[in-house]
């Protein structure tokens, strides 16, 4: 039940009537017993909430950065008509534009209510409650009830990166030989024989097999394909840490997704991992055109927690997985402690099977902090800020040592270098 | 580290802020205020220009306009004894039968100081009352006249010697159809004008005299000296040697008179603002009653990855670390400087400091202080190597 601005309006113009005309307690009594009687019809004569039947419809996932659209339908089965208002309750960062929306619902028919959303935070947006007011025909009091009308929102990863596509697909395209010159050499294999037609270089003609066709022919060759990369993202407490405004997981995920984009294209088996402290997402098997869509569906509700990332843990899942050689992009922090107490120890197995590269989110934040001088406070953060770069750097030197290849870069940098070097890892023919 | 440009990061504090400024704040309450100082003075002009009786009115210590010490003072020295009272007790218990009572302010006693007034048995003389019924039940007010100075055409003989004197304001009639009409009450109605008289005395049940003046300016030091304002003033209250002056002071209101203000307040204000409550309380239901509850959001943590490196500073600072935070900046300065020199990673420190030398103005021995020399003794030296360590690199990297 719910009053409504009517009620205290005629128990205000009551005021007037006892002051000025019958000024005792009884007829504040009676003029109470009266209004209670207004509400007490209003309310029996509203329309009811409790058998209103409600359904939702709509999208149910969307980028971060663009509207989504959910519809609630609103049925009324009684037999009287329901006129007030309802509420489409969602979480704050889901950024429901209006919540609030007029309801008339004639008895025995539907209406529909929009509510557009704008999220604000990557994850799951699930809805609220829908809470309905429904007025009684004096407009003094209404009925009001809530209805369970469950809903969710994947809020999907934005893919910032995606602008870096072309470009870096481009790069692809001329090692591919599609575009350029192709020359035999590391990271090709045998595609096919053709004809020599001219600007052909004259090295890649193969004399045996122009002996046998009486035509001059030359090998074509293409870049290795049917290559296996495994992202492994690193959701624990490192990936928490903001870098600018999100945090390194964020960017991270941008990265990862524009590999897996290019390596898609590049005829690449991508999976994904997600593990701290156990498993938290896993891609597997997915063909080109379905990968991307698999990929931010499996990001889309992932958080870093607050836990120390089992590195132990991680590189058993890694090597419990097929035994084919595979580029392992493991994109984690490069803090010194737990990388030499964490992946430091447990890294040779890992290293022996695969090639690992630590991509790593740089903080433009600490580069703001060394360049600082001037007074005490500036040069003693400078200070902090350059033994931090030398510990990431020594840290970096000893996993290098180990084979490991590292790509560290601020968040807004990072795609498209992690794309580069994994160009140039196909290029020497290293996956 | 990766190399990034500072300038894309926020380095100072944008005008973003939604707070107003001491002006902006200003500029928003300066009408208010205004307003506000206006109705303020206002309200004082009108109380300090209109406001009630002016001080010492009536009041025999007051040697103001409207204060009556001149008359007090005449009669003192004509022997009269004039015993200033404030409050109802000390009247009661000063005034006797055969004294002269001046009421000062005989609308504001409350029934039961009137009674005790009456019943001291002396001769009265009340200053304009409103009311005089309450003082001698035959005596009525009989509405305003003019003010001005009028001969008395009566036969009391402080009027006859006193002649004309300032007369009007309430004017009072004796109403003889009451019950006291078989009884001589000595009516004098003096200084009449169009039939209504402003100065009536007459005698009450008990046997006093009371007298109703009209006009009480007669009595004030401003008006005193005018006509024969005195000698009105001095045969009225000059009739015996002991003048009690019952001026009741604000506080002078016998315990069981004092009434609260909500026994003043109307029964329909009390009701009505019981109704009021009511409303208020219906509002506040509507205003308080949600549609749904409010929904919660579960936050992210917020760990700035910078705030390692801010807390290392930190303790740097406090524990005055110069010699930590020195060789952080010179490693950090080497490790730019020797792949731009050329060097070996690990090379001596004599090595590099030669290689230095060669490529600027400095000495050899001088690059090997700043590169590899002591600590710093203060934080000033600190912030100097900083700033020499930068200018070193310049000074390298300049073709």
């Amino acid at each position: 039940m719910a009053l409504t601005g009517r009620a205290g309006l005629l128990a205000l113009a009551g005021t007037l009537v006892v002051g000025l005309l019958l000024p005792s307690g009884w007829a504040v009594l009676g003029l109470l017993a009266a209004l209670l009687a207004l509400v007490v019809t209003d309310v029996l004569l509203a329309g009811p909430v409790r058998h209103l039947l409600l359904t939702r419809a709509g999208d149910t996932s969307v980028r971060l950065g663009e509207s989504a659209t959910v519809t609630l339908t609103v049925g009324n089965p009684a037999r009287r008509r329901v006129r007030g208002s309802l509420r489409d309750a969602w979480p704050p960062s889901a950024g429901a534009a209006a919540t609030r929306h007029p309801l008339d619902v004639p008895a025995g028919e539907w209406r529909r209510v929009q509510t557009v959303l704008r999220p604000t935070r990557r994850g799951d947006r699930p809805a609220h409650r829908v809470t309905v007011r429904s007025l009684g025909p004096l407009g003094i009091a209404a009925r009001q009830g809530s209805h369970e009308v469950p809903w969710r929102v994947r809020v999907l990863p934005p893919f910032h990166s995606r602008r870096h596509l072309p470009s870096k697909l481009a790069r692809l395209r001329q090692l591919d030989g599609r575009s350029a010159v192709m020359v035999r050499g590391q990271g090709s294999e045998f595609d096919s024989l053709r004809q020599y037609v001219g600007g052909d270089d004259v090295r890649s003609i193969d004399w045996r097999a122009t002996a046998r066709a009486a035509e001059v022919m030359v090998r074509t060759w293409r870049p290795e394909r049917d290559r296996r990369i495994l992202l492994v993202l690193d959701t624990g407490r490192t990936s928490a840490a903001r870098v600018g405004d999100a945090p390194r997981l964020d960017a991270a995920m941008d990265a990862a997704l524009l590999l897996a984009a290019l390596a898609a294209r590049a005829g690449d088996q991508v999976a994904l991992l997600a593990y701290d402290r156990r498993v938290r997402a896993r891609v597997e098997g997915e063909s080109a055109t379905t990968l991307l869509p698999a990929l931010v569906q499996a990001m889309a509700p992932l958080e870093a927690t607050l836990v120390e990332t089992d590195y132990s843990g991680m590189v058993a899942t890694i090597l419990s997985r097929a035994g084919h050689r595979s580029l392992v992009v493991l994109l984690s922090a490069l803090d010194p402690a737990p990388v030499e107490e964490g992946l430091l120890p447990v890294l040779a197995p890992l290293v022996r099977r695969h090639q690992l590269l630590l991509a790593t989110v740089g903080d433009p934040g600490v580069a703001v902090l060394a360049a600082g001088r001037g007074h005490a406070e500036a040069v003693y953060d400078a200070a902090a800020a350059a033994r931090a770069g030398l510990d990431r750097r020594r840290v970096g030197e000893r996993l290098e040592r180990h084979g490991v290849q590292i790509v560290d870069a601020p968040p807004e940098r990072l795609p498209p270098a992690l794309a580069d070097r994994y160009l140039a890892l196909k290029a020497a023919g290293r996956l | 580290m990766s190399a990034t440009t500072p300038a894309a990061l926020p380095t100072a504090r944008a005008a973003t802020t939604a707070d107003r400024t001491a002006a902006q704040l200003w500029r928003t309450l300066r009408m208010p205020v205004a307003v506000l100082l206006l109705v303020l003075l206002g309200g004082l002009l009108l109380a300090a220009v209109g406001g009630g009786r002016p001080d010492g009115y009536l009041d025999p210590r007051a040697p103001g306009p409207a204060g009556s010490r001149a008359v007090a003072e005449i009669l003192r020295d004509q022997g009269v004894v004039v015993d200033l009272v404030r409050t109802s007790a000390t009247m009661s218990a000063r005034a006797r039968p055969g004294d002269t009572m001046l009421v000062a302010l005989p609308d504001l006693l409350s029934d039961s100081q009137v009674r005790a007034v009456g019943d001291s048995g002396a001769d009265l003389v009340l200053a304009g009352p409103a009311a005089p019924e309450r003082f001698a039940p035959a005596l009525v007010a009989a509405g305003p006249t003019d003010s001005g100075v009028r001969a008395p055409g009566c036969p009391l003989p402080a009027a006859r010697r006193a002649g004309p004197a300032d007369a009007g304001g309430r004017s009072y009639s004796v109403d003889t159809g009451t019950q006291e009409q078989t009884r001589d009450l000595g009516v004098v109605q003096c200084y009449a004008h169009d039939g209504l008289a402003s100065l009536v005395q007459l005698r009450s049940a008990r046997g006093a005299l009371v007298t109703a003046v009209g006009n009480p300016a007669v009595l004030s030091n401003q008006r005193l000296a005018e006509e024969g304002n005195a000698a009105l003033a001095l045969g009225m209250l000059g009739r015996s040697p002991h003048l009690v002056w019952y001026l009741p002071s604000a506080d002078d209101v016998p315990a069981r008179d004092q009434r609260s203000l909500y026994d003043l307040l109307p029964d329909g204000v009390v009701w009505g603002l019981v109704q009021l409550c009511v409303a208020v309380l219906l509002l506040a239901l509507w205003r308080a009653r949600r549609l749904g509850p409010v929904v919660t959001e579960p936050l992210p943590v917020v760990v700035h990855a910078t705030e390692t490196v801010q807390g290392r500073a930190r303790l740097y600072r406090r524990s005055g670390a110069r010699d930590k935070a020195a060789a952080a900046l010179r490693a950090a300065s080497l490790q730019r400087l020797v792949p731009a020199l050329g060097l070996q990673r690990r090379s001596e420190p004599a090595t590099v400091a030669d290689a230095v030398s060669a490529r600027t103005t400095r000495t050899s021995a001088d690059v090997l202080v700043l590169l590899y020399g002591a600590a710093p003794a203060d934080d000033a030296a600190l912030v100097g190597l900083a700033d020499d360590l930068d200018e070193l690199e310049r000074e390298v990297r300049r073709p």
